[in-house]
């Protein structure tokens, strides 16, 4: 259809116009991933932050007049002091609040330094193999390691309780190996709140009772000996579950990392003669540094924010040895009517994730700079 | 001009309908009953209730909301003002929420006073006021497996038993099954309120009447306790997961236990899924100088605060708890004890006597489960505790200066 040419007249058109324009359309192009950014992650983030600084019980409409009372840093005191002051002068103790986030802390710490160096050394060792030529079956194996990040944590979990129980999988193929480990002396994978490090103490003859005073001193509510721990037998295993799920992540993000290795500077290393463990160690490890960072970032992420399959195992039990952070937060929100306390509690992990993740970052970039 | 007329019938007509509909749709109110879902046979009981409610008022209906995480999404619920009109409550729960104020105040409003036990009345009394209506409830009893007393040769507990008679046969029903399986006289789950009836029959207390004082510094708590722990420590008693199972109900369900203290949800779970199972229930063992004593857990039906009709919802929680009401579950004869006295004998005939009656005793001597704001700390202190006092790490006396010192911080916030 022709358009009568005279009435369309020509606009005129600045430079800045056109750019406004196009910034415009930018915008626009961008609204929906902005509008949910800002809906469900600046603003209830906004949200938690305020909420911190308060005394609200989670159960008051938070609209509500009177539904809480600002309370100044009170929250945090209670978390890392043990105890505030309220404005009449009246020191109120939280021994209780302090203890349990500092256990919370020792648990997660435990957990982090347990999970993330072995998910990440695991999962480059698959991505490895299953990147060689002379594989059979790739597909197979790439599905069958991925497979357990892609499945229900909830579902997993709950395989992995009936697989630990006493009488379970796990103990009957150990039994089945080693005679000397019948039903009676079955390792209570589920319920056991000894430490490991403890445990293994033992074996040396070392104990609470003969390894001196200085393990009774107290630091944070805990006493040395209980810093000193390790890992509960319950939380090990929330640990090993955790590796295994997570391990096909990691071992997909390096896998792609691999196959962006040029092949000729490995053929340029076969011709100067490197045999295959040197090309591992001096080309993939360093030309893999990038993702490394990122597959160990992704993992300090994760891991402190360790929430489902303690919720579905253990709920923190026992004896307190899988309370970890972000368990601990879920707790004060919806147990114990401390939201505000709760919010703070979140408020603190986010820091220590954060602070993690810039040491970390430092750390990796230096090495590159060497 | 005749044709106008026809129009004019017909569209005064369509007026007239549907405001006579406007007006029908005004008088049906909807309201909403929020609750967690149970075992098919409750979900079913209440359903049939609210139908029967709903029959009885045509105005009302009723949208029954059965959700999973109960307490998470209800109390997302409140905090976003988005509250049902009636909803379960946990008489452990009734402090928190009426601290909070999203419970209405029940006084005044809940009928057929007389026909609900004192126990649970009181149960969900907090600060001088009734809040709401008891929906059921459950008291702690001794289970036992008829099966392995009568292989050890041992007469059935009774309700004059006492600790020591707990004791000896414990011992003596300690052993292995014949998949060379370890088999304890007794579960005891490291739950403070599964220890509670021992404090209670030893005549100690948590707290002070009013709450304001921490009375655990007592020999009857330490008594209590040094029972519980000693039964574990000497291998005659232990935690569910030391028999592989999840909870006491399955450890004795799957005979790894000769006895457990469980309340009466564990009905329905044994004669459904268990049906081949011979088991007993008495009243829970007193002290030996006499104390008796065990623990109610009961669920009230409570109408909130924020609420456009107030008084359908009543008229909800009332009917639901009233004498039609309670003897719809009784007949059902499920786990659950219906609230109103009067249909006790439908729920004991319903679930047989001598299943029933061992559970019901209790309710006259039985404690509510309820502490003050923020006694989830002591729970979990003290639960925490007793597991390592069960793995011998912890004594009876460390459990307990714990749990007061952690106690008195919490009635000091």
């Amino acid at each position: 259809m022709a358009q009568p040419q005279v009435l369309a007249r020509p606009k005129v058109t600045t430079m800045a116009a056109k750019r406004r324009q196009e910034a415009l359309t930018g915008y626009m192009f961008m609204a929906p991933a902005l509008v949910i950014f800002l809906v469900f992650l600046i603003i209830p983030i906004g949200a938690a932050v305020y909420l911190s600084f308060t005394d609200w019980n989670g159960i008051t409409p938070v609209f509500d007049e009177g539904a809480y009372e600002q309370v100044g840093l009170d929250n945090y005191r209670d978390l890392l002091l043990g105890e505030h002051t309220e404005a009449d002068g009246r020191v109120v103790k939280a021994t209780t609040r302090q203890r349990d986030f500092f256990i919370s802390l020792k648990n997660t710490t435990y957990y982090v330094l347990g999970v993330v160096p072995t998910q990440t050394l695991l999962a480059l060792i698959l991505a490895v193999i299953v990147n060689q030529r002379w594989l059979k079956a790739k597909g197979f194996f790439r599905t069958a390691f991925y497979f357990p990040s892609i499945t229900s944590s909830v579902v997993i979990s709950i395989i992995f309780m009936w697989m630990f129980t006493r009488g379970g999988l796990i103990n009957t193929t150990i039994g089945a190996v080693f005679s000397g480990y019948d039903s009676n002396s079955f390792v209570n994978w589920l319920d056991d709140p000894r430490g490991v490090i403890h445990i293994i103490l033992e074996q040396f003859g070392v104990t609470r009772a003969n390894v001196g005073d200085w393990a009774s001193n107290r630091s944070l509510g805990l006493t040395t000996w209980e810093w000193l721990s390790g890992p509960s037998v319950t939380m090990l295993t929330i640990m090993i579950l955790n590796t295994w799920t997570t391990i096909g992540t990691m071992m997909v993000i390096f896998l792609a990392a691999l196959q962006n290795i040029p092949s000729s500077v490995y053929e340029a290393a076969a011709i100067d003669g490197a045999n295959a463990w040197r090309i591992f160690r001096q080309i993939t490890v360093p030309l893999l540094r990038p993702t490394t960072f990122f597959v160990v970032t992704l993992g300090l992420i994760g891991c402190f924010q360790v929430f489902d399959q303690i919720y579905v195992i253990s709920s923190g039990g026992p004896a307190k040895t899988t309370l970890t952070v972000a368990y601990m937060v879920y707790q004060n929100g919806f147990n114990r009517s401390a939201m505000g306390l709760a919010a703070a509690t979140a408020i603190i992990l986010f820091v220590i994730i954060f602070a993690f993740t810039l040491l970390q970052r430092l750390f990796v970039s230096e090495r590159a700079n060497v | 001009m005749r044709k106008l007329s026809v129009l004019t019938l017909v569209v005064v007509l369509a007026l007239v309908v549907s405001a006579a509909g406007a007006a029908l749709a005004r008088q049906n109110v909807e309201i909403t009953l929020m609750g967690w879902s149970s075992s098919t046979e409750e979900n079913d009981a209440l359903l049939a209730q609210v139908a029967a409610f709903e029959a009885a008022n045509p105005d009302i209906s009723v949208n029954v909301q059965l959700v999973p995480e109960y307490d998470t999404t209800i109390q997302a619920a409140f905090a976003s003002g988005d509250s049902p009109n009636v909803f379960y409550v946990d008489s452990s729960k009734l402090p928190d929420w009426a601290e909070a104020g999203v419970l209405a105040s029940g006084e005044g409003m809940i009928e057929n006073l007389d026909d609900h036990y004192e126990s649970l009345l009181e149960a969900f009394t907090y600060d001088g006021t009734l809040y709401c209506p008891p929906k059921d409830f459950s008291i702690m009893a001794l289970q036992y497996n008829k099966d392995m007393f009568d292989a050890a040769g041992l007469d059935y507990p009774t309700p004059d038993w006492t600790w020591d008679d707990l004791r000896t046969a414990a011992e003596a029903l300690t052993g292995e099954n014949e998949a060379g399986q370890k088999v304890l006289g007794l579960v005891t789950p490291p739950n403070f309120e599964r220890w509670l009836p021992f404090l209670y029959q030893a005549g100690g207390s948590v707290l002070n009447e009013d709450w304001t004082e921490v009375t655990l510094d007592s020999d009857e708590a330490r008594e209590a306790l040094e029972f519980y722990i000693g039964m574990v420590n000497d291998g005659i008693a232990g935690p569910p997961s030391m028999v592989d199972a999840g909870w006491g109900g399955e450890a004795f369900a799957q005979g790894r236990v000769a006895l457990a203290m469980e309340g009466n949800w564990v009905i329905s779970y044994l004669v459904e899924q268990f049906p081949d199972l011979n088991w007993g229930v008495t009243e829970l063992p007193r002290h030996p100088a006499g104390g008796q004593a065990s623990m109610v857990f009961t669920v009230c039906y409570g109408v909130a605060s924020n609420n456009d009709y107030p008084d359908e919802s009543w008229q909800l929680a009332n009917f639901l708890t009233g004498p039609e009401g309670s003897q719809l579950v009784a007949e059902e004869g499920f786990g659950v004890i219906p609230p109103a006295i009067s249909a006790a004998d439908t729920w004991l005939e319903a679930i047989g006597p001598e299943i029933g009656e061992g559970f019901l005793a209790g309710a006259e001597y039985a404690h509510k489960w309820q502490f003050p704001v923020g006694f989830q700390d002591v729970f979990d202190t003290f639960n925490a505790d007793l597991q390592l006092a069960f793995e011998g790490q912890y004594l009876a006396e460390d459990v307990i200066i714990d749990t007061i010192g952690v106690a008195e911080e919490v009635l000091a916030r």
